[in-house]
């Protein structure tokens, strides 16, 4: 099985006998051992659970069965989900003297009931307060495409993984762009669903008002079927809506019209570099207006204030026990949260719900907005600061620069990966649109996927690893 | 508002006490730092102005 087999197309040869689910984890298996010492992905690999697991979706096909649509399908978790008998470590030091968790989470266990099989946890910047990919504990997760660069984060190991082609599929969280940011660095197909839509149960958490899961996948089809895998109501996630599951991967083909696609202007064309990117994807979706986001640089203070407080307030008692260990970086911003006072946490709560209205308004015109990912390509490991507008900034808080204020009112984006040409770093374009609406943004992010402008290849390198054969 | 510069040393000094933080001095530099990110975040979202029925969304309900 290749490294870039899609998970339609493994769940497919699966299902049709062409090969064995066990043969597909095992060349997965292979692949991880043989590419993870370079790209720091994997911090746990599941072998013998995910053997077992494999057998079992063999064992199921043999009596005529139907394993689901992800049969056989590997894929891995942000060290932030529960794994049964495994500690969740979060990418903290601290967590690991926890107990094993007792259960997996529900979104492992939504995927592997649709047939998919979990191969271990992956890297992660600690307790997810981190656009870097780097991690104090374990080392950095590397971009496959350039292994001296960030892979962003806060979920870098789920992005290397794909990118790198170990496993098709990834989860990872994204409270301020944590997905988006990765998926834009390394050249994924990236979805952060609205919030609310999926379950958080048996994770970590970071922020409780802004915490999101979602998948990381090479195609939008892939995209599309673990995400509609994931849906449905958990009455063990407080913040979940219960909305119906309204499935997306058979309604890809319907286009959405240009003239119902915006590019916002404004506040988001403040790197010229991502903005060569969005231009990209507009001219291929024929889409030529401007729309303005009002007051984004608001929303994006407001989430970065309500990130610190809830933050601090989650992990105060480690910050009184055991400030050493935890990521020099994270502690400082986590003992400034707890500082803050109270009417700003408020005040920018208030503010959500004011600027939120203001937003959806937009959508009474358009459909879709597009806005870069990111600032800039993946900077280089261990870079601190870098240039915005002219003015050397620190890098770390600023890769978010663009996602927060659109993951503040929760709207549901998919990061597109946009190249300008042969050989160059990725950066990517968010697909964001009204709450509810991902299969809107699933349908766009085809649509360019189908027109050849957006394309998320394994690295190269990478791509060639072929490892074991039905 | 717009941001006035603040004393963050003595923000420290008084919250550090009341929530019962140890900061290290080689912590300070990097709690400070954050301190006045924050305070620049801060001016932004006053300068949005609240209606005084403005409800909060702590949790969102798209």
């Amino acid at each position: 099985m290749k490294a870039s087999a899609t998970a339609a197309e493994i769940a497919g040869d699966v299902k049709a006998g062409r090969i064995k689910a066990r043969a597909v984890i095992e060349a997965a298996l292979k692949r991880i051992d043989r590419h993870n010492p370079m790209l720091g992905a994997f911090t746990e690999v599941t072998a013998e659970r995910a053997l077992e697991t494999a057998d079992r979706v063999d064992a199921k096909l043999a009596e005529g069965g139907d394993p689901g649509p992800l049969a056989g399908v590997p894929f891995a978790v942000k060290n932030l989900y529960d794994i049964r008998g495994l500690v969740t470590r979060a990418g903290s030091k601290i967590n690991r003297d926890n107990a094993p968790a007792t259960s997996d989470a529900t979104l492992v266990t939504r995927l592997e009931a649709a047939g998919a099989v979990l191969v271990g946890a992956l890297n992660m910047g600690e307790y997810a307060y981190d656009f870097t990919g780097e991690n104090a504990h374990d080392g950095p997760s590397r971009n496959p495409h350039a292994l001296d660069r960030m892979t962003g984060g806060s979920s870098g190991g789920s992005a290397s993984a794909v990118a790198g082609g170990l496993v098709p599929l990834s989860l990872g969280s994204d409270t301020n762009g944590s997905i988006r940011v990765p998926a834009s660095l390394c050249g994924l197909f990236g979805l952060k669903p609205t919030y609310g839509r999926l379950s958080r149960a048996h994770t970590f958490p970071f922020v409780s008002s802004l915490d999101h899961l979602g998948p990381f996948a090479r195609s939008v089809e892939d995209l599309a079927l673990v995400y509609d895998a994931m849906q449905g109501f958990d009455e063990a996630d407080p913040a979940q809506s219960k909305r119906v599951n309204e499935p997306t991967a058979a309604r890809l083909k319907h286009p959405v019209p240009g003239r119902r696609i915006a590019v916002a202007g404004d506040y988001f064309t403040g790197s010229t570099e991502a903005q060569a990117h969005v231009q990209k994807v507009a001219k291929a979706l024929d889409a030529t207006k401007v729309v303005t986001i009002p007051d984004a640089q608001a929303a994006r203070a407001a989430a970065f204030l309500i990130t610190m407080a809830e933050g601090a307030a989650l992990h105060l008692d480690r910050l009184r026990s055991r400030p050493d260990d935890f990521d020099p970086e994270v502690r400082d911003r986590l003992l400034a949260g707890a500082m803050l006072p109270a009417v700003w946490i408020e005040r920018a709560q208030k503010f959500r719900r004011a600027y939120r209205d203001k937003v959806l308004k937009l959508f009474t015109e358009v459909d879709v907005i597009l806005a870069p990912s990111a600032p800039m390509t993946a900077p280089l490991i261990g870079q601190k600061t870098a240039s915005f507008g002219g003015v050397e900034m620190p890098l770390r808080p600023h890769m978010g620069i663009f996602t927060q204020p659109i993951s503040f009112i929760g709207l549901p984006v998919v990061s597109v990966p946009v190249w300008l040409e042969d050989g160059a770093l990725p950066l990517g374009v968010q697909v964001i649109a009204a709450p509810w609406r991902e299969d809107i943004c699933l349908r766009v992010a085809h649509q360019l996927e189908a027109s050849g402008t957006c394309v998320a290849p394994v690295a190269r390198g990478f791509a060639e690893a072929e490892v074991g054969s039905a | 508002m717009a941001y006035k510069p603040f004393d963050a040393d003595a923000l420290i000094d008084a919250t550090a006490p009341l929530l019962q933080l140890q900061v290290a001095p080689e912590h300070r530099a990097g709690i400070k730092a954050n301190l006045k990110t924050a305070g620049k975040m801060a001016a932004l979202v006053e300068q949005m102005k609240l209606e005084d029925d403005a409800e909060p969304a702590p949790v969102y309900r798209a």
